[in-house]
Formats: structure tokens, sequence, C-alpha cells
């Protein structure tokens, strides 16, 4: 089982590109959903499961990217590509900010700041509608000038990609030590010479510029904005991916955001009780698998690993050393 | 002037209701130490046990909001029972973590709920006493002084229950020390179920004197909630007379904000925006609030 992890990589994008071949235009569109769920799942779960920093303005951040990029299509006619950049840009100069505002705050405060925060983005949405036309909705200028939704297909899973990378990198490199290191103590991080300021900062850049960039791709693919893309109820399906997905593994956090996505789909027939269904998966998910749900699985398939993964959390060190 | 003066009053009925809201909030975080990001939900939950308990039971309103004071505590306590015993156990890691995510699930979930069985449209239930006073110019609805003199009452009892019961001073004791609290023989466990339940029923009271006044809706929950966050961090986190004076300035800053500001289009909406602004305020300036206690931290 050495090359689990290779094996497992390239037979996902085998089957990434085979999918588009094989099934009608509803389901590319629900993989197209489900992998801007995931960017925002996984960037959500850098900051939640390896910083420990609950942030619940990510879909603030989100709508700000989307934002961003519209207008500035629709204001200067600037390539939307340029625009998806600087969404990406602003989200996470803001991300960083909110970052610095809320060094101080720890847990539960930081939470409730977020909280308020994304509160404050979504009221200004909403009541500047001569800007941003409210409650109905901003006309969006598409990403690609084609009816198929296949070329969509591609970027999507090439932003995934790219997002799945850059992160990935960052979490594997000493940054990402850094980072469980000051989710588990902030103090003693600190006193053993890890840079908190920047960890905590660089974590909410990173983590809110792929949200930005998230939202930007998602307004230029459906073709209409609402500030309820940053509403609480959004917040919540993104937490419910990432928590039954598993918070401390990014790919597991992308999983869950496409199986909660595909069974939102499968089950549109049971209408709102879909999400009473994924509130309640989350409340079971933390109740009774705080791992979550396919991060163990995943373990157990690595158990064969002569070496213990480089990925394992200090919470299974801890265990392992208490065994 | 008149104005100025009713738009004070109507400040003050809503200040203490929400200072209801966010006595429960403070005292939930002070006894189990979590933050519940479900109690606004719990407010909206109160209010619809009060109006199915007039429609459905045909009980009259007062009667009705004891029902639904008893109802929300039983809720509180089950799920407390339910979801949060993770908290006191030793082999639980990062219980702040767990309580925010926990509290927001069950948040996302209630009010999803709360749709498909409520229905997404604003219900109101009758009123607990029809009309208007008018003293010369001043007009104001019964339901505001009903549930401004309810909302008294009811913090009354608490602080009364708080300070010169027993239970009360279990509860006081298990927030200052749960160790300590257990070596003098007192049963935590129980405690946090009854702190958890006294703060749902809080909240279930409030929600059900707001709703003839304000009407009742799946998604009222959120604004209240974030208002108590702003509320029990200004008055200090854990303590029940900071929430009570932050809960009355509150209500009477956000009332004639609405009144005076610039564009009437926007102010119903901006005022939301306004306690947000105070919250982001003192969450930078002075997370302690004003009268925050030492001894209440996060773990």
């Amino acid at each position: 089982m050495r090359h689990l992890h290779v094996y497992a990589v390239v037979l996902l994008v085998a089957f990434a590109l085979v999918y588009a071949r094989v099934v009608n235009a509803y389901w590319i569109h629900v993989a197209i959903v489900s992998m801007i769920y995931g960017i925002l799942a996984a960037s959500w779960a850098l900051l939640a499961g390896y910083v420990g920093q609950f942030s619940f303005a990510h879909m603030a951040f989100a709508s700000l990217g989307g934002y961003t990029s519209a207008l500035l299509v629709q204001w200067y006619s600037v390539a939307v590509p340029l625009g998806m950049a600087a969404g990406l840009v602003l989200s996470a100069l803001f991300g960083s900010l909110i970052g610095w505002v809320c060094l101080r705050m720890r847990g539960p405060y930081l939470a409730i700041f977020t909280l308020a925060f994304s509160e404050i983005v979504r009221i200004v949405l909403l009541s500047e509608h001569q800007v941003t036309s409210g409650p109905a909705g901003l006309r969006v200028a598409p990403l690609l000038q084609t009816p198929s939704r296949v070329p969509y297909y591609y970027v999507a899973l090439g932003l995934l990609a790219l997002c799945l990378t850059v992160m990935g990198l960052v979490v594997h490199s000493r940054w990402g030590l850094f980072f469980r290191a000051v989710r588990e103590d902030e103090e003693a991080a600190g006193a053993s010479g890890v840079n908190v300021v920047r960890a905590k900062i660089l974590a909410f850049a990173v983590a809110s510029g792929f949200a930005g960039l998230a939202g930007a791709f998602y307004a230029h693919y459906i073709g209409i904005l609402t500030p309820e893309l940053g509403s609480s109820d959004q917040m919540g399906l993104v937490v419910a991916m990432a928590v039954i997905g598993g918070l401390e593994r990014l790919p597991a956090a992308v999983g869950g955001a496409i199986g909660v996505e595909t069974l939102q789909e499968v089950l549109r027939s049971y209408g709102p009780w879909r999400f009473v269904l994924f509130g309640a998966l989350l409340l079971l998910t933390m109740r009774f698998f705080r791992n979550g749900l396919l991060a163990p699985a995943w373990q157990r398939l690595l158990e064969a690993r002569p070496v213990g993964s480089v990925l394992t959390s200090s919470r299974e060190v801890r265990k392992g050393h208490r065994a | 002037m008149d104005y100025a003066i009713v738009q004070t009053l109507n400040g003050l009925g809503l200040g203490i209701i929400l200072a209801v809201i966010a006595v429960g909030l403070t005292l939930v975080f002070s006894i189990l130490k979590v933050v519940n990001f479900a109690h606004g939900e719990l407010y909206m939950v109160g209010g619809y046990f009060a109006y199915y308990t007039i429609t459905l039971l045909g009980l009259s309103p007062f009667p009705a909001l004891v029902v639904a004071i008893a109802a929300s505590f039983l809720l509180g306590a089950v799920l407390e029972r339910s979801l949060l015993s993770p908290l006191y156990s030793d082999a639980t890691e990062r219980k702040a973590e767990y309580g925010i995510l926990i509290t927001f699930g069950l948040a996302v979930a209630l009010r999803n709920l709360a749709l498909i069985l409520f229905g997404p449209f604003p219900l109101r239930p009758p009123s607990f006493v029809i009309g208007v006073q008018k003293w010369g110019p001043f007009t104001i609805a019964n339901d505001r002084i009903v549930a401004g003199g309810a909302g008294i009452v009811l913090l009354a009892a608490l602080v009364y229950f708080v300070q010169r019961t027993t239970w009360g001073q279990a509860l006081d004791a298990v927030s200052q020390s749960r160790e300590s609290a257990a070596i003098v023989g007192i049963n935590p466990r129980r405690v946090y179920t009854l702190g958890f339940g006294l703060g749902a029923a809080l909240a279930g009271g409030a929600g059900a004197l707001i709703a003839p006044i304000f009407s009742l809706s799946p998604s009222m929950g959120i604004l209240r909630d974030t208002q108590a966050f702003v509320i029990v961090i200004l008055g200090g986190m854990g303590s029940v007379p900071g929430s009570i004076i932050a809960g009355i300035l509150i209500g009477l800053a956000e009332s004639l904000f609405t009144a005076y500001f610039p564009d009437p289009t926007r102010a119903l909406s901006y005022s939301n925006a306004f306690s947000v602004l105070v919250l982001i305020v003192i969450l930078i300036l002075r997370p302690t609030g004003i009268l925050g206690r030492r001894h209440v931290q996060m773990e």
C-alpha cells in the first residue's frame, strides 16, 4: 500500500476526465457546483482544521470575491479572468486584515466576530441595491462564451486542483506544522519560536483568497449573484461538508463537499428536508465521529503502511504515545 | 421631541427583551463555558411554542407564555443531555471548538426544521392585551408594555433564583469551579442541564413575548443571536447585571438609531448593522466587556 496516495490521485484524475464525456449536462452542472463547494470546504478546513480558527465569514469572502469580480467586469469591462483574480486578491487582503484583527481573539470570540462581519457584508450588499441590485440579484457576465457546460467543468477542475496544490504545499511545508502547533496551544507554539502572528495571517489570507476565487467563479458560471451566497445557511452547508468529510484533511473536505452536494441533488424531491438531514448529519458527525467520515476511512486504508503518514495529526500522534 | 420620547420608550421595551435573551446566553456561557450559537433559534422556537399553544390548544396568551417557557426549558435540557455531554469528558480535546461546531450545527438544523414545520411565512399570535395606551401625545402598544413588564419579572425571578436559592448557588458554584463544586457535593451534570435549560427557557420566553409585536419567522433568530452576542460581550461574558445593563443600552441605541438615521429607507437594515458594528469595535478594543468577570474564561 506504499503508493496508495499516488494511485488514488491518478485514478481520481482519470475518473474526472472521463466523467465529463459520459454524463449529461445536468450531472456536469452538479459536478461543477460540487467542485466550487469543494474549494470552499477545503479552504475552510485549512483554517478550522489545521489552525483551529473557526471563521464564519468564509461565505462573506466568497460573496466579496464574487461581487468584486462581477462589478469590475460590469463597470470597467475588465476581462473576466482578471476580475476573478481581483476577487481573489481582494478577499485575501480582507482575509489577512480579519486575521490581523482577530489576533487577540480566541475560539468563540473569533467565531462571533466573523459571524458579525459576515452579517455586515450581507446587510450592506442587500441595502445598497443601486449598486448590487440587492435581493433581486446582480446579472453577471459569463466567464466563457459557450452554451456548453463542459468547458466550465474543466475550468472548475483546474481551479480545484490549483487550490488543493497550493494549500497542500502550504500544509506540507513547515507552515503546516506551525499551523497545527498554533491550533494545539498558542502560547506553547509562540514559546517554541513559531511566529503565531504570521501563521494566523497567512492561513486567513490563503483560505479567504480561495473563498473569493470560488465565489467569483460561481458568479461568472451561474450568471446571477445574490447576497444569499453569504448567508448563514450557506455557511452552515460548507461547515457541514468540511466536518462530514473530515476537518483535518483537505481532500477529505473536498470529498465531503462532493458527497453532500451529490446527495443534495439525489434527494431533490425531499425539498427542504435535505437541509435538516445535513444539519443532523453535521451534529451526529461532531458528536460521534469528530474526525469526519471520510478521513478515518482513508486512514484505515493507509494503516498497512509501515511508516506513519506525514499527515498524521498531532492528536493521533498523542494517542499513539499514550498507547 | 414627542417622537424621541416614544422611540425611547419603545427602545426601553425592546432593550428589556434583549436583556432577557442575553442573560440566557451569558448564563449558559458562564456555567457550561460554551457559546451557544443556537440561542437565537431557541428564541425562535419559544415563539412558535407560544403560537401553537394558543392556536392549537386554545389557551389564552398568558398561560401560553408559561407553557412556552416550560417547553423551552425541557427542549434545552434534552438538547444539553444529548449533544453537549462530550464537553464534560476529559477525553474530548479542544472543547471550545466542539462547542462552537455543535451549537452552530444545531442552529442550522433547528432553523431548517422550523422552515418545514412552521412554513416560511410570518405568523402572528394574538396580542396579550389588545389596544394601545395614550398619554397625551404618546402612543404605546399594550403588547410592548406587557413584554417589557414580563421581561422585568423574568429577569427579577432569575436574579432571585441565582442569588437566593440553593440551586442558584449551585449554578454559581459550578460556574466558578466545577471541581470544587463537586467536592462540596454538587452534581455538576445536573447543574449543567439546569443551566442550559434555564438559558433556553429565557430565550423561549423572550420569543413568546416578542411574537405579537414583530411576528414569527424561522429566520428571526439570526439577528437576535448576533444582538445577544453584542450585549453579552458589551456587558462582559458571564455577568448577569452586565447583560441587563448592556441589553437596555443596545435596545435604546438601536431604536434611536433607526429613528434618526438620515436615509429612512435603509434605516431598518442598517440599524441591524449598527449593533454588529458596536460588537466589532468592542471585540477589538475591550474583549472582556464592561463588567467582565475574570474567573469566567474559556477553557
